[in-house]
């Protein structure tokens, strides 16, 4: 960090109170009206809901929302968990802690369970404990190539851009294009990897913190190299508490083996939706609100601290160095996808399927019985029943960071996207106007089952004036579902 | 440098800003503050994407459209849920683009409101009434990087009910506040206004 960061220091004094809440301000070197703005928006800060809490996630939505209610004294919002679903969380002022089958699992010891994960390229066929067992499955390999100058940075971004890797996150931006600009920037340049995954019905990023460390790791070196970046953040969601023990530790054991060219570091996520957004996320790392910038300037220009930044989401860096092993036309052949499968479906878990697998053959491989639709994406996503859809990037409908949530005859979907817009007026941050108010407007219309076509549309173009994605993508769920109505 | 608004070729200098060259209505933008591209009702279309007018420089060849009948839709909409949820009685400049907009606020049935909010008389010279605030933050702005470096006004919460406050939420005289009153100046619904002309 270029200089002290507030959120640290905050964390460092919780709980807190006004005078802690003043020297955090006076040792980051702020005034204290943007400390306060600070603690009057995170929720860590404002205060945690206590007590038993019920994941408020499209799974749970769909299971009698209601009655499983009653047995919580509040919610929480999406955590990656819905292959579990439903599922209870107990907050106590000392500890978070997971109900797991019978138990209570503090978060700095749940990891999603590894038998959810199946693939081959991306997910790890056993679970990896340590460094030994990254190298024993062919990792580091790129890494060691670059560093003995077999490789050059140079060579990496072309490799990335002949294989076409486009961003995970869901924006599906070309990552060759964000490695180029800020390759061409002048030092110091950053890399943030954005590990803050909390778009509902995804859980990819949170396994493969949990349970791939290196991969993760080294991918996001390569991009470090690749660019000349000088330093590295993992800027992972406070709330994985043992992923970020777990990246802690890998960190560590690369750096004794001088196996880490350069700084690596984990920064605890402000704990919002909001705060995956590139420019929130960097402003949250500054000190500030997480509040979306306009744009331009881009990261790749003007990203932390004013700095050219590269920030890419786990999986695509996940890629990189399967990418540079198998080579750009052979990973391109069968380009891998993680999927999220979860609600009605016999196996719910993370899928890695080649990009493209239509969505019937996904469901069949989650051993889906009877689906009456599906929500493609999450909250920012669509529901559908085309089960023919290809799950590719640029088609008809936004595959988002790949999560299906399937769904029985019996679901009520209207009480699924009650979930949604709820959460979207939950997470809306408040600084532009159409976002707050769009979606406050939006949970009262779902709320009461409007169907007017006109409010809709005036509700669409309004929300699509917003300054970031999270309000652009409001209503997308919202219009779906009539459009899937409209259909049966 | 020439570029086109609604069908018309304008010429305009290196650097101007669209808002320069279209006519298009502002909430948050103030020549003084850096608030911008916040209230969204400057948006126009350039070259087919959404952009703010106050934050966005004219290019050479530029297309922009500042009346499409989505971006009618916008406006009048954002206009309405303002309406609808907080008191603009003294914002008169507002209710004439509603009514030139045609907007219903009460299309939209109930919503959550900042109306109603407590007025805070907590120093001799001006209100804080935050029923009125539609959050611009040109005020905070004003106090802070924008004019006076004061930084006597902070942001409160997110979303619907987000509105600015002081550090730590003290009294005004308990902040590092100076009374300038460009606060005052900047707010445009009289969310802060003096007390020498409340009766």
């Amino acid at each position: 960090m270029e200089k002290p960061s507030l959120l640290p220091l905050l964390d460092a004094r919780l709980p807190l109170t006004e005078a802690k809440v003043a020297e955090a301000a006076r040792l980051a070197g702020v005034p204290l009206a943007q400390a306060w703005g600070v603690v009057r928006y995170y929720p860590r800060y404002r205060g945690l809901p206590q007590g038993r809490l019920l994941v408020d996630d499209p799974v749970a939505r769909a299971r009698g929302f209601e009655a499983l209610l009653r047995e919580a004294e509040g919610t929480y919002p999406p955590l990656g968990l819905e292959a579990l679903a439903p599922v209870y969380l107990r907050f106590t002022p000392e500890e978070r802690y997971v109900e797991w089958q019978g138990q209570l699992v503090p978060f700095s010891e749940f990891r999603l369970p590894f038998a959810l994960g199946k693939g081959g390229r991306l997910l790890p066929p056993e679970p990896i404990l340590d460094l030994e067992g990254y190298r024993a499955l062919g990792g580091l390999e790129a890494l060691k190539r670059l560093g003995q100058g077999l490789l050059t940075p140079e060579g990496v971004v072309r490799a990335v851009e002949e294989a076409g890797l486009l961003g995970r996150g869901g924006a599906a931006f070309p990552t060759h294009l964000k490695l180029r600009a800020v390759a061409q920037g002048q030092p110091p340049k950053y890399v943030v990897v954005n590990a803050d995954e909390s778009e509902p019905g995804n859980f990819k990023d949170r396994f493969l913190l949990e349970h791939h460390p290196f991969l993760v790791l080294e991918g996001a070196l390569l991009a470090a190299l690749a660019v000349g970046a000088e330093r590295v953040y993992l800027y992972v969601r406070e709330e994985f508490q043992a992923a970020i023990l777990g990246l802690e530790a890998a960190i560590g054991e690369l750096r004794e083996a001088g196996l880490l060219p350069l700084p690596v570091e984990v920064f605890p996520s402000g704990g919002l939706y909001i705060c995956g957004e590139e420019t929130a996320l960097l402003e949250s790392m500054e000190g500030r609100r997480a509040e979306p910038r306009l744009k331009p300037p881009f990261p790749v220009e003007r990203g932390l601290w004013g700095r050219p930044t590269l920030v890419q989401n786990v999986e695509t860096l996940a890629n990189l160095p399967l990418i540079l092993r198998e080579g750009p036309a052979a990973w391109r052949q069968k380009e891998p996808k993680l999927f999220s499968i979860s609600g009605d479906v016999a196996e719910p878990g993370l899928y890695e399927l080649p990009l493209g697998t239509l969505l019937g053959e996904a469901l069949r491989r989650a051993g889906a019985a009877e689906v009456q639709a599906v929500l493609l994406g999450g909250a920012a996503g669509v529901f559908t029943r085309d089960l023919a859809f290809p799950l590719r990037y640029r088609e008809r409908l936004p595959l988002g960071a790949g999560a299906l949530v399937a769904f029985g005859p019996g679901v009520d979907l209207w009480e699924v996207l009650e979930g949604l817009a709820h959460f979207f007026r939950e997470e809306s941050c408040g600084k532009c106007f159409p976002c707050p108010l769009g979606t406050a407007v939006q949970l009262e219309m779902v709320r009461r089952r409007e169907r007017d076509p006109k409010l809709l549309a005036d509700l669409a173009a309004t929300l699509k004036g917003s300054l970031c994605g999270l309000g652009q993508s409001a209503h997308w769920a919202y219009q779906s579902l009539l459009e899937v109505e409209g259909a049966a | 440098m020439r570029l086109r608004v609604d069908g018309q070729e304008v010429e305009t200098k290196e650097g101007a800003l669209l808002l320069e060259v279209a006519r298009v209505p502002t909430l948050c933008h103030h020549p003084q503050t850096e608030t911008r591209g916040l209230c969204r009702l400057c948006l126009v279309e350039a070259n087919g994407r959404l952009v703010p007018a106050c934050a966005t420089e004219a290019r050479e060849g530029l297309e922009v459209r500042t009346e499409t009948e989505e971006l009618r839709a916008l406006r009048k909409t954002l206009l309405e849920w303002l309406f609808l949820t907080t008191d603009l009685s003294l914002a008169p400049e507002l209710r004439t683009l509603l009514e030139e907009y045609g907007g219903e606020p009460e299309r939209w049935g109930e919503v959550p409101r900042r109306k109603g909010r407590e007025a805070l008389r907590d120093n001799p010279f001006f209100l804080r009434d935050y029923a009125r605030c539609v959050n611009c933050r040109r005020c905070v702005d004003a106090c802070g990087d924008g004019i006076m470096g004061v930084y006597a006004l902070a942001m409160e919460g997110r979303g619907l009910l987000a509105h600015p406050t002081t550090p730590l939420d003290r009294p005004l005289p308990e902040t590092p506040c100076v009374f300038c009153g460009n606060c005052v100046q900047v707010c445009p619904t009289g969310a802060l206004r003096p007390l020498s002309l409340e009766v």
